[in-house]
């Protein structure tokens, strides 16, 4: 088990080296020269020998893999450059914003776990009845709906009309939180609650399930000792999924409701072409999204016997 | 059969609902252009933030445009842009993924290990890092989502080519010297090609909505080209007073972005049966009953 | 003795989008306590449907029609309604499956399966269902059930797990336990073990012992009565020796003609039967067998036979216009 974990890390560690490679690559092949912009920034109207000064300050004459390592090297401190639009520390302003997007993002986690084990099982219950009927369109309702629109739909009628939430800002406490983390939940939640649907359905028609109806035991209780258990890896790894596509659900969620997160930031940074703001970003949200699938894949290994006793794969 | 029988023989057991609504997109997409009411692009501020009337039969936006002709050129835009994305990907993909599994080996490790990449990340953060980084424009949307929805079909596509390389017919067909182009293109080719279209229409859902995403972030259609993220996003400012005009358009996406996944979910789940309908079982069990059952109770101690 | 089960011309039908399928046809049986009634039959003949569909085993979303009675001790299974099926599971009449491996939950340990079922219907709770689940462990002849209590399904064999789901089986000491080829998944050595324990249990426990199988060699060791079934019909039923030895139906002679016996020359052809069986999707008329049939005259195909006894008894019955032609079994049973 400790050499899946310890071959699951330096799986991980490889591909943040080339997550990195592949957001600096990006970066450079940027068309356009930064300098320029820089200068633009300073002193508008620059001369060639002040851009060519910036050219030097910022290494941009340097061979490409000494301008990563330099660009490396200043990761670990925090130092991910200078915003080309605002001037301030990129490193600084995306520390500030971690903790709101991790509130939206934990919420919103949590609101999407309960809603597909909600909605799942419920029409698992009875399949083909009335409450799976009515579950299965709600599901499908929710999972085709735009979270914009969703999210307009709610600030229309809970904040503007209803006053019940405010319609925009982090910081009327736990009002604030409820209809982000429903508008950005919902989607995934409802994703997740066809995949709990079918596969409870799946595990009844197991050979395990008819051993516990011949037991004598009733359907609700087959559903969540037997069947629930073995539909478990099968939902925590599309709940990771979910979780990375949620972060992607932030950029248009924070925004929406004003709240000043590293999505709402990775944003700005690409409408305004800030390649320092887009690296910055874009490194943070793939080495999220490799260590969330890190620990997801250690999870299911845990929750699986065989595995556990084995050491993985 | 004639290809109509064949037609209907192949869409029969999928939902007819979103079948319609589907068809209805497709036809809206195609021929809107030519059949709304108003021009979808002119202004006319004197007309502007009307509610439904007989000019405007579903009103007007904050510029005086008809959100009628509006949505359905709206149609239009995305049926666009969702087939050249996906031409573009199903290419890609299709290509790679067969190549794989065609090839095996280190070609197939290399394709795939950049496909895992690609598969591990959320598909709407490579073409928003694209768009940062090469700016906005209809063809970089385009390239950017298509870059970041070929993954999948390559996946689709190598597994199952590696199936279908490991049929007895394949190996058949090379002992009586069939060349590898020939058993590329005419026995391969074609069945991967097939599986993914239909992954990629259970998928086409998700496209539509990640390009209405971008025209609602502003990265994606560029005003005034109408499109329906960015038609709400315009609108956005005056939900207050004029939500129909966010309404609108977030329901014109919804629909078909459900009849989408709804047919998706339909091939999906095809696979435990479902109780028969009440008149089907009532049929089946008096067919059961008039066959005769003659007496086979006990009989005892009869000889001959 | 009155019997423990007993089908009174029990017909299944089920039914599908396309097409009626009638799985048994008027098959009437009975099964007393203590005793060991094989059913045997080729796939599809409706051996395992013929004792599922009666007590509600079957597959989820498949429509059933059930015609005629079936009783388990006081209880119609047919009139009850699956309230009272679900009552009766577990508890008045146990299963016991073809595959062991498959039959147990892969992702909970042994010892929950098992103390599972002691909470369910012996009501004990807690230490209580444990320290009961250890001794039914050690009844089947599981060693170390402390430590096998705690281990998953993929770690015991095919062998062990049948044991635990015999476990799982008695432990509400059930009237009847049907066991659907219980031994077809293990080893020959641990076919032996497994029905002398079977039979050890019934003794102990003066069950009645329904054992589904395709084996005549199980039917001879393991069994008290035999019935053989043919295209959802009872073909012959009596007692082993009987049946084994001096089988009337042609069908019963043929199945154990077909299994090869020691003094045959090497190379020499299989002793099988020509032809399929016939499709159940429609009615049948006539003798099912009739057209595989080595005696079969015009007759046969016209007018179902009904069963009759044989040498005067009821014990022993078959379904066959030609025993009237030869009443007296070819050898004399003892």
């Amino acid at each position: 088990m400790l050499g899946y974990v310890i071959s699951r890390f330096r799986n991980a560690i490889i591909l943040l080296v080339l997550a990195s490679m592949l957001c600096f690559g990006l970066v450079v092949s940027a068309p356009g020269n930064v300098a320029v912009l820089i200068a633009e920034l300073r002193t508008p109207g620059a001369t060639f020998a002040q851009i060519e000064e910036i050219e030097e300050e910022l290494g941009l004459n340097d061979p490409l893999p000494l301008r990563y390592w330099h660009w490396l090297s200043g990761v670990p401190d925090g130092d991910f450059g200078i915003s080309y639009k605002t001037g301030e520390e990129v490193g600084a302003a995306m520390a500030r914003r971690l903790t709101v997007t991790a509130t939206l993002l934990g919420g919103a986690a949590a609101f999407a776990c309960l809603l597909s084990l909600a909605l799942g099982f419920l029409g698992a219950l009875r399949p083909h009845g009335v409450v799976d009927g009515l579950t299965r369109v709600g599901a499908l309702l929710g999972a085709s709906t735009p979270q914009f629109f969703l999210g307009a739909m709610l600030i229309y009628g809970f904040a503007l009309k209803l006053g019940w939430f405010p319609t925009f800002g982090d910081d009327d406490g736990l009002r604030s939180y409820i209809l982000p983390w429903i508008t950005l939940g919902m989607l995934p939640g409802c994703v997740l609650s066809r995949l709990v649907r079918v596969g409870l359905e799946e595990e009844m028609t197991r050979p395990f399930a008819l051993t516990a109806r011949a037991k004598g035991l009733p359907r609700n209780a087959i559903l969540f000792r037997d069947a629930m258990p073995n539909v478990a890896p099968a939902w925590l790894t599309a709940f990771g999924a979910q979780c990375t596509a949620m972060t992607v659900g932030s950029v248009v969620v924070e925004p929406l409701f004003a709240w000043p997160g590293v999505g709402a930031m990775f944003l700005q940074g690409v409408q305004f072409r800030d390649f320092m703001v887009v690296q910055a970003g874009l490194l943070i949200f793939i080495s999220f999204f490799i260590l969330l699938n890190l620990a997801v894949d250690i999870v299911v290994m845990l929750l699986d016997p065989k595995l556990r006793r084995q050491g993985g794969r | 059969m004639t290809a109509l029988q064949k037609l209907r023989a192949a869409l029969a057991g999928f939902p007819r609902l979103a079948l319609w609504i589907i068809a209805g997109f497709l036809f809206l997409g195609l021929f809107g252009p030519w059949l709304v009411p108003h021009d979808p692009l002119k202004q006319n501020l004197l007309a502007a933030g009307q509610g439904p009337g007989l000019t405007h039969l579903l009103g007007t936006d904050h510029l005086g445009r008809d959100t009628f002709s509006r949505l359905i050129a709206a149609a239009n835009t995305s049926l666009v842009g969702i087939t050249l994305v996906l031409g573009i990907a199903l290419v890609i993909g299709i290509g790679l993924g067969t190549l794989a599994g065609y090839l095996r080996g280190w070609a197939e490790e290399s394709i795939m290990r950049v496909t895992d990449v690609g598969l591990a990340m959320p598909s709407l953060i490579i073409a928003l890092a694209m768009i940062g980084i090469f700016g906005t424009g209809y063809w970089n949307m385009v390239i950017a989502l298509a870059l970041a929805w070929w993954p999948s079909f390559c996946r689709v596509s190598r597994g199952v080519a590696v199936g279908v390389m490991n049929k007895p017919h394949i190996e058949a067909l090379r002992v009586m010297g069939a060349s590898p182009a020939r058993i590329f293109f005419i026995h391969l080719l074609p069945t991967t090609t097939g599986s993914v279209l239909v992954y990629a229409t259970a998928d086409a859902g998700g496209l539509a909505l990640s390009i209405a995403t971008l025209s609602f972030l502003g990265l994606g259609i560029q005003p005034p080209t109408p499109e329906w993220g960015q038609m709400l996003v315009d609108s956005l400012p005056y939900l207050e007073g004029d939500p129909r005009q966010v309404i609108l358009p977030g329901l014109a996406l919804t629909l078909v972005v459900v009849a989408f996944n709804f047919l998706g979910e339909s091939i999906a789940l095809n696979r435990v049966p479902r109780p028969l309908g009440r008149r089907i079982l009532a049929r089946r069990r008096a067919e059961a009953a008039a066959w005769d059952t003659p007496p086979a109770g006990l009989v005892t101690g009869e000889k001959a | 003795m009155t019997p423990v089960y007993e089908l009174r011309d029990l017909t299944v039908d089920l039914f599908t989008r396309s097409a009626a399928v009638r799985v048994v046809d008027g098959v009437s049986l009975s099964v007393t306590a203590g005793e060991c009634l094989a059913i045997v039959g080729e796939s599809g003949s409706g051996k395992t449907v013929m004792s599922f569909a009666p007590i509600g085993l079957m597959p989820e979303g498949v429509s059933v029609g059930l015609t005629g009675g079936a009783q388990l001790a006081a209880t119609d299974l047919i009139a009850g309604g699956e309230a009272a099926l679900a009552r009766l599971r577990g508890r008045d009449v146990a299963v016991i499956f073809q595959d062991p491996m498959t039959a147990l939950n892969p992702a909970r340990r042994i010892g929950s399966q098992i103390a599972e079922v002691c909470t369910l219907h012996l009501g004990l709770k807690g230490h209580a269902a444990q320290a009961r689940a250890l001794d039914l462990m050690r009844l089947v002849g599981i060693s170390d059930p402390e430590a096998r209590m705690r281990q998953y399904p993929h770690e015991l064999s095919g062998g062990l797990c049948q044991r635990v789901v015999i476990a799982m089986a008695i432990a509400a000491e059930p009237k009847l336990l049907i066991a659907d080829e219980p031994t077809t998944a293990l080893d020959v050595t641990v076919q032996a073990q497994i029905l002398d324990l079977l039979r050890d249990l019934r003794v102990r426990l003066g069950m009645a012992m329904i054992l589904i199988t395709h084996d005549i060699g199980v039917v001879a060791n393991a069994a008290d009565r035999v019935a053989v079934m043919y295209a959802g019909r009872l073909a012959e039923v009596g007692p082993v020796d009987q049946v084994l030895r001096a089988s009337t139906h042609p069908y019963t002679s043929a199945l154990i003609d077909a299994i090869p016996r020691p003094d045959d020359p090497v190379g020499s052809p299989f002793r099988g039967l020509p032809g399929m069986p016939p499709h159940l999707a429609g009615p049948i008329r006539g003798c099912a067998f009739a057209p595989r049939c080595p005696s079969a005259t015009p007759a046969c195909s016209e007018l179902r036979p009904p069963m009759r006894g044989i040498a005067g008894g009821a014990d022993w019955q078959a379904a066959c216009h030609h025993l009237t032609l030869s009443a007296v079994p070819k050898e004399a049973a003892a």
